[in-house]
């Protein structure tokens, strides 16, 4: 395994959870999937579609997005929402990302000193 | 002829739960249409474009079991240690049991020449047996999220000296199994061979003229070779002094398995004037070269082993 091989897999790792994070937030404002992967390949946030699609479905069974299907267009598309409850989850991740963050800085600054 | 996204919806949804199956379908329907219509508008062409996003969305199975929340492994770290230590456990012991016992009932059945080879063939399916059935049982362990209530590990299950300890109990058990076995057997075969005789009784398999020397030599020296397994449990690992017994031992069981078979006075003349096909000059000669260089090649084994392992624990 080359060191490119090594970087891949935790910058991977490294971005797994913040897919969650980045479709709750955008989802605050209604959208269906494919457009959703634009938006979110649009800010920085690469995703699979094969990773994408599942990832809503298990969102709304777990009860952080709402959905509603949209038969005015040319084709049908599920509009996902995120939910109160998707909310309350967005805000507890979004403080504990920030902690980690503060973390991050204090050790980086703790080591430099 | 169906198109290529109708045979992909056919083939992702296939495994899906029914129940969600229609609207997971036509949501899908619509997200592959959407990306299709996308790469369209960025100048390719239809069939182009189809293929391209089919390919990105992947192995139909692959992206059903995202849907379905499905593990793509048999058995997943949560079970994988106990699946792992259970087979270990019921393969150390069962399969040599289960074929000792077969091959008894079968030379109490009077087949003594299959009692061996039906012996092996029932090991060898008691080792598929146990491998998948409890391979099967985690497997869906692992699917219905089962939990086995083990007792959480404790540092009161560290062994003294684990790190150190070559030798294991288990190992210890079966090699002195083996041993007691075969110092039985010697007995065994004189009085109860299985092999009938033409007056009735059983014919013994080595010759009884050994007895007034070299078979009760041999069962010393097997006996010798058990008290050398209880020193190596007690020093835990191979020490050059037990490399050295345990290779004077194994010359001192082989030399005389050699010479008495190269010299034609290990096998009893009756026995093998029994058998037809063995008491011919060439079979007989192929059956001693084979027991020979069997010998020659389990006692150099045994010996280079525990050498190497004496190595390994000094560096």
């Amino acid at each position: 395994m080359g060191s490119d091989e090594v970087l891949r897999t935790h910058l991977q790792e490294l971005r797994r959870g913040t897919v969650v994070l980045a479709s709750l937030i955008a989802l605050r404002h209604p959208d269906y999937g494919y457009a959703l992967l634009q938006r979110l390949s649009g800010h920085g946030f690469p995703v699979d579609a094969n990773t994408l699609y599942p990832l809503l479905r298990r969102l709304e069974e777990q009860g952080l997005l709402t959905s509603e299907w949209n038969t005015e267009e040319s084709r049908p598309r599920k509009f996902y929402r995120t939910s109160d409850e998707g909310e309350s989850v967005l805000r507890r991740l979004l403080d504990d990302l920030a902690a980690v963050q503060t973390s991050l800085t204090g050790l980086i600054e703790g080591v430099g000193r | 002829m169906t198109s290529l996204t109708d045979r992909y919806l056919a083939a992702t949804l296939r495994t899906v739960p029914a129940a969600r199956r229609e609207e997971i379908a036509t949501e899908l329907r619509g997200s592959i249409e959407d990306m299709i219509d996308g790469r369209r508008a960025d100048g390719r062409d239809a069939e182009a474009a189809e293929r391209e996003v089919l390919t990105e969305l992947g192995n139909p199975a692959q992206l059903a079991a995202r849907y379905a929340d499905r593990r793509l492994q048999l058995i997943g770290p949560t079970y994988y240690l106990a699946w792992e230590r259970l087979l270990k456990l019921l393969l150390s012991f069962i399969p040599a049991l289960v074929g000792v016992i077969v091959g008894l009932v079968e030379a109490t059945d009077g087949n003594g020449g299959d009692a061996i080879g039906a012996g092996i063939a029932a090991a060898i399916q008691t080792v598929v047996q146990i491998g998948f059935w409890v391979t099967l049982v985690f497997a869906l362990l692992e699917r219905t999220n089962t939990s086995l209530n083990l007792p959480a590990w404790t540092v009161d299950q560290l062994q003294e000296d684990y790190v150190n300890r070559q030798i294991k109990p288990v190992d210890t058990v079966a090699a002195i199994g083996w041993l007691v076995l075969v110092i039985a057997y010697l007995p065994l075969q004189h009085f109860h061979s299985f092999v009938p005789g033409d007056d009735g009784g059983n014919l013994p398999i080595l010759d009884p003229a050994l007895w007034s020397f070299w078979l009760p030599v041999l069962m010393a020296v097997l006996v010798a070779t058990v008290g050398l397994e209880f020193a190596k449990f007690r020093a835990g690992r191979w020490t050059w002094p037990l490399v050295g017994v345990n290779a004077a031992l194994n010359v001192a069981f082989a030399a005389p398995v050699i010479w008495l078979i190269s010299a034609d006075r290990l096998l009893n003349p009756d026995f093998v004037n029994r058998w037809e096909w063995l008491s011919r000059e060439e079979n007989l000669n192929n059956v001693a070269t084979v027991v020979i260089v069997g010998t020659v090649l389990i006692t150099a084994w045994d010996v280079i082993d525990s050498a190497i392992k004496a190595y390994r624990t000094r560096h």
